[in-house]
């Protein structure tokens, strides 16, 4: 397991920004997704052994986050906020921190040429981190946390501030970085449709608590409920049904019904006595972001 | 753009320890401030002051103190030069004033602390890119004077060895004073200027009104020159070269130099700490 949490919770005053927390993330590629103030920054900061948890236990590619130095080792965090240290030149930042991650001089040099050039900085390289633009600088971000070549790379939401071009080039290393083996990767971010293209397993906060987690694929399909896309007159096809007895409901993509015994044979003859015409009957695929707010509708009304 | 990995897939060795990393933090953080204009000013002519003052102390010692005998009490004057005072402020101010405020600014402090080393280790590699260069004023000085007295035949050996040792001991304890005070305003914001007066205000923002209250025409009352930084300083200086007279007792004004010097480093570790939390 690369993440193994149980009970883990972080209480800053009266707000419990992680609650509870029992997770077991599997290796491999995993989005971290919530609302602002879901506790994902802090989530990670606990991973990282930044934070010390109020209660509970973590443990991070094997080694408890008491360790926090041995946990760090193998990490590379690349924080959400601007954190560059701006008097020093790209290629002396990275094989800085390189170094102060354990690496030898000519080796952290090396590296950091490296990734460097895998980022796309090797023509600035020597140029102040000042003088970068934003995207540069998330760049250089990301490249200081490979030059050690850790085990699990944690992203926090490494798009911010980010031009469209910047945004697709950045989406593509992370990709590149994702699909290398050996290398695992904790991505968190608001930018659902990011996660959904990146990762194959979620975990979704809010409240700093977990709502839902699993693989993204199975999470998406929605196993209580079928699609049907009609042509015809849509408004009497649901109030039909809703008489049939189902709970139905139309959507901008298509009438979602409640999963019961006998439901399909019953939408075709409510098709056939309104002369409407099905082009689509079988399982909700819904995007992340639409069980996201789902969830998280779920998770508030629970809550009230 | 090129969307290839590193040749590479794992580490060649394993990591260096801890130790590495640390000298690493202020190797590099000595090669910055050397490349700032405002701490070579300041490290070049405070150093250059001090020193050449000192010098001067001991070719003119003769002249000086004719009459009485050059031994270990000679050595006290070229500690209570006001110039000493001045420039370790200074240093201090320029130099240690950034250490942690300019990276809580650029929030380059997540960047440090999210790297396998500990908040004490941080403040350590912090300590040991000031103390260094506070010493260039605080303890050079005190050491040149008795070698170049020894070298100039004004002194005989054991006393020019004994002052030299005191000058070392006597220069750390102002050394570690003020790099644990500067370190400890410089964690309390991240606008270096304020740390910088704070450090100034902290050297003469006490000595001034100590010296003022404690004259025989206001309270009369030398006890209150404890407050003072300065006056606890030569209190040791007076304690350590044998000097009998002084207003105030060298073993107080050592304790309260040191007992500062400890609860402002534990302050300093705390604060990190906490500062941590905020940042996120």
């Amino acid at each position: 397991m690369l993440v193994e949490t149980s009970g883990l919770t972080k209480v800053f005053g009266e707000i419990r920004a992680v609650d509870d927390l029992s997770v077991a993330i599997p290796d491999g590629t995993i989005g971290l997704v919530g609302p602002n103030g879901a506790g994902k920054t802090t989530f990670l900061r606990l991973l990282l052994g930044l934070l010390r948890p109020t209660a509970g236990t973590a443990r991070v590619l094997g080694h408890g986050i008491d360790d926090g130095v041995a946990v760090r080792e193998r990490i590379g965090y690349m924080p959400e906020h601007d954190c560059l240290i701006p008097d020093m030149t790209g290629i002396g930042l990275v094989s800085y921190m390189g170094r102060v991650s354990g690496l030898d001089k000519d080796t952290a040099m090396g590296r950091a040429h490296d990734v460097l050039q895998f980022v796309g900085v090797e023509e600035e390289r020597y140029r102040k981190v000042a003088e970068y633009s934003t995207g540069m600088k998330q760049k250089i971000k990301l490249a200081q946390a490979m030059v050690h070549d850790p085990e699990l790379y944690i992203f926090d939401e490494p798009t911010t501030g980010l031009d469209p071009r910047g945004r697709k080039e950045m989406l593509d290393l992370v990709r590149t970085i994702a699909q290398s083996p050996g290398r695992n990767v904790i991505l968190s971010s608001h930018l659902l449709p990011d996660v959904e293209t990146i990762c194959k397993h979620v975990v979704i906060l809010d409240g700093g608590r977990q709502i839902a987690a699993g693989d993204i694929a199975t999470l998406l399909i929605g196993e209580d409920r079928i699609r049907v896309d009609v042509r015809g007159d849509r408004d009497a096809f649901v109030r039909q049904l809703r008489d049939a007895g189902y709970e139905a409901e139309a959507g901008a993509t298509g009438v979602r019904v409640a999963r019961k015994p006998g439901v399909e044979a019953d939408v075709f003859r409510v098709a056939k006595a309104l002369g409407a015409e099905i082009r689509y009957l079988g399982a909700e695929i819904r995007s992340l972001e639409e069980l996201f707010l789902e969830l998280v509708e779920r998770s508030a009304g629970g809550t009230k | 753009m090129s969307i290839s990995l590193p040749t590479y897939t794992r580490r060649e060795g394993p990591l260096l320890g801890r130790g590495p990393r640390v000298r690493t933090i202020v190797v590099t953080g000595l090669r910055r401030e050397f490349k700032r204009p405002a701490a070579i000013f300041a490290i070049g002519i405070g150093t250059a002051i001090t020193t050449i003052t000192a010098i001067v102390f001991v070719l003119l010692a003769p002249f000086f103190l004719q009459g009485q005998p050059l031994d270990l009490t000679f050595f006290y004057l070229p500690a209570s030069n006001l110039a000493i005072l001045f420039f370790v402020t200074l240093m201090a101010s320029v130099v240690g004033a950034g250490l942690i405020a300019d990276d809580l600014d650029s929030m380059a402090l997540t960047l440090y602390l999210s790297r396998p080393i500990t908040p004490a280790d941080y403040l350590i590699a912090k300590a040991a890119i000031l103390a260094p260069l506070v010493s260039m004023i605080s303890v050079l000085p005190l050491f040149i004077t008795p070698l170049l007295g020894l070298l100039l035949g004004l002194f005989p050996w054991d006393i020019a060895l004994a002052a030299m040792g005191l000058s070392i001991v006597v220069g750390l304890v102002l050394t570690a004073f003020y790099t644990s005070i500067a370190l400890f305003l410089s964690s309390l914001t991240r606008r270096k200027s304020y740390a910088a007066a704070g450090m100034f205000a902290v050297t003469f923002g006490l000595w001034i009104p100590a010296q003022v209250f404690a004259s025989p025409g206001a309270l009369d009352n030398p006890s209150l020159l404890y407050i003072a930084p300065w006056e606890d300083f030569l209190a040791v200086a007076r304690g350590a070269y044998g000097v009998s007279s002084g207003p105030i007792d060298w073993p107080l004004a050592l304790a309260i130099l040191l007992a500062a010097t400890v609860l402002a480093a534990l302050a300093t570790y705390l604060r990190m700490r906490a500062v941590e939390v905020v940042t996120g």
